[in-house]
C-alpha cells in the first residue's frame, strides 16, 4: 500500500509539474500575440490617438462602420466585441486609459448590455493570458467567485476557457495565423441571411442601474474623453421594446436610436443590422453626432 | 456525480482510504462500506430513485430465494415470471409507457382517429435500463440452477448496487461478480496500479476525443441540412469516435476504479472499429450487454439450434430488442435493424464467426483485405451510427441523403467556429496508439509507463474540453 501512495503521489507531482509547464508555454505565446484578438491589441499596444473609440458587444462590432468615419476624417476603431458585457467592456477602456491611449469621443452601445452586471464567459476568457502581468485585470475580476482558482491554481484558466484560449488558440497564436477581427478596423460587416428568424422576445429584459456603465461614465470624466451612448436598431418583429424606454427613463443621456433603421432587408438577424443597415445607421449617427 | 467531474475526483479517494485503512477487518465491512458509498453515489443524481433501486434488489434476493425453496417448477416459473415482470414493468413505465402511447396515437391518427394520449413525462432514473438487466441475469441463473441463492443480503446488495458499474454497467454476472464480493479483498500493488492506468486512459478516451468529436458531431448533425458531403462523412466518423470514447472511456474508468477496490468487472470493450465484420464487431463493442443477449434472449429462444430460419429469426429479434433496450425511439429501433441486415449475409454463408482470431498484419495482399474489411465494417458502422445519433426517422434520412447528393467535397467552417477536418489529425493519432496498443487493456503501462502517463496527463489538460461539459452518452439509458 506504501508503494501505491507513493505511485499515486508521484502521479500527483507529475499532474501538478504538468500544470506548471502547460500553464507557463501557454501564457508565453498567448500574451505576446496581439493580432488575433481585440483583448490582446489593446494588451500589447502602444499609446495611440484616435477621435472615436466604438465600444459594447456584438451590436456596436456589427453596426459601427469605422470606414465612414475615417472618410469624416475621423481616425476611428470599434473595438465592440461579440457576446461582451459592460464588465468587460468597462475593463477594456480601462486598459486603453492605462497604455497611454489619448482618445476624443468613444462611442458607447448601451441598449440590452445594460440588463445584467456579470461577465460574459466568452470574452472574460480572453483576458486569462494576462491574468498575473496586469494589476488593473487582477483588480477588477477580483470579486469574480472563481477568481482564486483562476489566479493561482496554474493552468486552471486555460482549462476553464479553453474554447477561447484553449489549445486551439495556442496554437494558432504559435503558427501567427492571423484572424479576420481587427479587419476594416474592428468593424464585422453582416451578410444579408433570408432564412433568419426576424423576432425576437426581450420582455423579460430588465435595465440596471449598471455598475458598469457608471464606472465607464467615470473613466471618460476623469480622463476627459467625450461619452456618446447610443441604442442600435432592432427588427420590426420584436416584443418587449418599451425596454428601451425603460433604458431613456433611466438614463435621459442614452441617445434613442432603435427605430432610426427598419425592414427586414437591412437585417441580418432580429437584433443585428447586415452591412446595408449598418451603413445606414452608421451614417445617421455620424450626421446627428459627429458633423454638429 | 460524473466519473470525469472533481466531486468524483474527491469521493473515490475518500471511499478508497475508508475501504482499505478503515474498514479493511473483513469482507463484511469492506462490503457495507462501498454499499453505502454505492448509495450516496447514486443519490448524487437524484435521491428518490434509491428507493427504486432498494426495492429492486429487496425483490430479486427474495424472490431468488423463494424460487430455489419452492419443491415444484410451476412455483419456480411462478416466482421467475412474477420477477421478470415486476422488472420490466419498472422499466416499461418509466422508459417505454410515453413512447409506445404516442406511437398508437399516431398510428390511429394515420387511420383518421383523433386521440389524446395520456403521456406521464416521467424522468428516467439513471442506470434503470443496466441495474434491471443486472438483477434478471441473476434471477434466471437461479431458475435454470446455474447458481445457488444468494442469502447474504449485503453481498447481494453490493451485487446490485456496486458504484463503479451501478450507472451504465457493465452488466455483471452473478457468476463473475458474487465470488468475489463473497470473499475479503487484499490489497494487490499491481491490480491497483493497472487499474489507475485504466482510469487515465478512460478520460483522455473520454475528455480528449469524445469530448473533441462531439462538438463537431453536435456542429454537423445540429445543422445537416446546410452541411456538403464531406461534412456529413466526417460528422458520421466523429460521432463514432464520439460513442466509442465515451462509452469505452466510462467503461474503463469504472474497471479501473474496481479494480482499485481489488474486483475486477467484465471487459466491455476490445478495440471494437479494428473488427472485420459485424459479427465480430458485436463481440468486441458493449461485450457485457451482446454476451447478455445472446445468454438470456437468443439462446432461449432457440439460438441456432433449429435451422437457418431460426437462427434469422432470433437474430433480428436480438438486435432489434437490443436496438429498444438503448432508448424508446424508432431511430434505435432502426439502428437495431440496420445491424440484423448487415449480419444477415454472414449468418446465411455461416460466416459469423470466422474472425475470432486475433489481426494478424504483415507485407502481403492478405493484410490489405484486412484493412479493407477494417474500413469497410467502421464505414457500415458509421453509417447505422447516424440513425443511434439522429433526433428522429426525418432526420437520419436527411442526413444520408444529404450525404449521398451533395457531392461537395470542401473544407466548412462549423457552428463551433472550426473547420469540418480540423478534428482528424487527433483522431487519426488516438487510432493509431489503439492500434499499436490492441493486444492489451491499455496503452500507458508496460515499457516507459511514466513518459506514457505524462503525455496523458499533459493530453488531458491541454486537448481536454471542460467548458463544453458533456454527460456520458449511455447514463440516458
Amino acid at each position: 500500500m506504501k508503494q501505491f501512495l507513493l505511485f499515486i503521489g508521484k502521479i500527483l507531482l507529475l499532474l501538478l509539474l504538468s500544470a506548471f509547464a502547460l500553464d507557463f508555454i501557454y501564457t508565453t505565446v498567448l500574451a505576446q500575440s496581439e493580432t488575433r484578438n481585440k483583448v490582446e491589441n489593446v494588451m500589447n499596444s502602444k499609446p495611440q490617438n484616435y477621435d472615436v473609440i466604438i465600444l459594447g458587444t456584438s451590436r456596436a462590432n456589427n453596426h459601427f462602420v469605422s470606414e465612414l468615419f475615417e472618410k469624416e476624417g475621423l481616425r476611428t476603431f470599434n473595438y465592440g466585441m461579440s457576446g461582451a458585457h459592460l464588465f468587460e467592456t468597462s475593463l477594456l477602456l480601462k486598459l486603453m486609459v492605462e497604455r497611454g491611449w489619448h482618445i476624443k469621443s468613444i462611442l458607447l452601445e448601451t441598449d440590452l448590455n445594460l440588463s445584467n452586471e456579470k461577465r460574459d464567459d466568452g470574452t472574460f476568457g480572453r483576458f486569462m493570458p494576462f491574468m498575473h502581468s496586469s494589476k488593473t485585470i487582477t483588480e477588477h475580476f477580483k470579486n469574480e467567485s472563481d477568481f482564486t482558482a483562476l489566479y493561482y491554481v496554474p493552468f486552471y484558466r486555460y482549462i476553464q476557457f479553453d474554447a477561447k484560449v484553449g489549445f486551439r488558440a495556442w496554437y494558432k497564436t504559435l503558427i501567427n495565423e492571423p484572424t479576420n477581427i481587427l479587419h476594416h478596423n474592428g468593424y464585422y460587416p453582416l451578410g444579408y441571411n433570408p432564412k433568419a428568424n426576424m423576432k425576437n422576445n426581450i420582455e423579460n429584459l430588465v435595465p440596471l442601474r449598471n455598475r458598469y456603465f457608471e464606472e465607464i461614465k467615470q473613466i471618460c470624466k476623469a480622463n476627459n474623453i467625450n461619452l456618446i451612448t447610443v441604442t442600435t436598431p432592432m427588427c420590426t418583429n420584436v416584443k418587449g421594446m418599451d425596454y428601451f424606454k425603460k433604458v431613456k427613463a433611466m438614463y435621459p443621456e442614452i441617445k434613442e436610436y432603435e427605430h432610426i433603421v427598419e425592414g427586414d432587408e437591412y437585417f441580418s438577424s432580429c437584433g443585428h443590422l447586415n452591412d446595408k443597415g449598418a451603413r445606414l445607421y452608421t451614417k445617421k449617427i455620424i450626421d446627428d453626432l459627429f458633423k454638429k | 456525480m460524473f466519473f470525469n467531474s472533481l466531486s468524483f475526483a474527491i469521493f473515490l479517494p475518500i471511499v478508497f482510504l475508508l475501504y482499505w485503512f478503515v474498514f479493511h477487518k473483513n469482507k463484511t465491512t469492506q462490503n457495507t462500506v462501498l454499499i453505502v458509498a454505492s448509495y450516496y453515489f447514486y443519490s448524487c443524481w437524484d435521491w428518490r430513485f434509491l428507493f427504486l433501486l432498494v426495492f429492486s434488489t429487496l425483490l430479486d434476493f427474495f424472490s431468488a430465494i423463494m424460487m430455489e425453496n419452492s419443491t415444484s417448477d410451476k412455483k419456480r416459473k411462478f416466482w421467475l415470471w412474477i420477477t421478470i415482470g415486476i422488472n420490466l414493468g419498472f422499466l416499461g413505465v418509466f422508459k417505454y409507457y410515453d413512447f409506445f402511447a404516442q406511437s398508437f396515437a399516431d398510428l390511429l391518427h394515420s387511420f383518421g382517429f383523433q386521440t389524446n394520449p395520456v403521456l406521464l413525462k416521467l424522468i428516467l432514473p439513471v442506470g434503470i435500463s443496466f441495474y434491471t438487466f443486472h438483477g434478471l441475469s441473476y434471477v434466471i441463473d437461479i431458475y435454470y440452477k446455474r447458481i445457488t441463492a444468494e442469502r447474504n443480503f449485503i453481498d447481494y446488495s453490493l451485487f446490485v448496487s456496486y458504484f463503479p458499474l451501478l450507472v451504465a454497467g457493465p452488466i455483471e454476472r452473478a457468476t463473475h461478480l458474487l465470488p468475489q464480493v463473497k470473499i475479503k479483498r487484499h490489497f494487490n500493488l499491481q491490480k491497483a496500479k493497472e487499474g489507475v492506468y485504466q482510469i487515465i486512459w478512460g478520460l483522455v478516451k473520454k475528455v480528449v476525443i469524445a469530448d473533441s468529436c462531439a462538438t463537431y458531431a453536435n456542429a454537423v448533425f445540429d445543422n445537416y441540412e446546410t452541411m456538403n458531403s464531406l461534412s456529413l462523412i466526417l460528422g458520421a466518423v466523429y460521432f463514432a469516435f464520439q460513442i466509442y470514447g465515451d462509452f469505452s472511456g466510462y467503461s474503463d474508468i469504472a474497471l479501473g476504479t474496481s479494480k482499485l477496490f481489488g474486483i475486477d468487472l467484465l471487459k466491455n470493450f476490445n478495440y471494437p472499429y479494428f473488427s472485420r465484420d459485424i459479427a465480430e464487431f458485436w463481440r468486441r463493442w458493449h461485450i457485457s450487454l451482446s454476451s447478455w443477449f445472446r445468454d438470456y434472449l437468443y439462446i432461449p429462444l432457440g439460438g441456432s439450434k433449429g435451422g437457418m430460419w431460426m437462427k434469422v429469426r432470433n437474430t433480428f429479434i436480438i438486435f432489434l430488442v437490443s436496438g429498444f433496450w438503448h432508448g424508446a425511439n424508432w431511430t434505435y429501433i432502426v439502428w437495431g435493424l440496420i445491424n440484423a441486415i448487415y449480419f444477415l449475409p454472414l449468418l446465411l454463408q455461416n460466416k459469423n464467426r470466422s474472425n475470432m482470431g486475433e489481426i494478424e498484419m504483415g507485407w502481403n495482399v492478405s493484410s490489405l483485405k484486412t484493412i479493407f474489411n477494417i474500413l469497410l465494417t467502421f464505414g457500415l458502422t458509421s453509417l447505422a451510427w447516424i440513425f443511434f445519433r439522429a433526433k428522429n426517422m426525418t432526420e437520419a434520412i436527411g442526413y444520408i441523403q444529404k450525404m449521398i447528393t451533395d457531392f461537395h467535397f470542401n473544407s466548412q467552417y462549423l457552428s463551433n467556429e472550426r473547420y469540418n477536418f480540423e478534428l482528424l489529425f487527433l483522431v487519426l493519432v488516438f487510432v493509431g496508439v489503439e492500434w499499436f496498443n490492441r493486444s492489451k487493456i491499455e496503452p500507458l503501462s508496460g515499457k516507459a509507463s511514466w513518459a506514457k502517463v505524462a503525455i496523458a496527463i499533459m493530453a488531458l489538460m491541454a486537448l481536454g474540453v471542460y467548458s463544453d461539459y458533456k454527460e456520458f452518452i449511455y447514463f440516458q439509458f
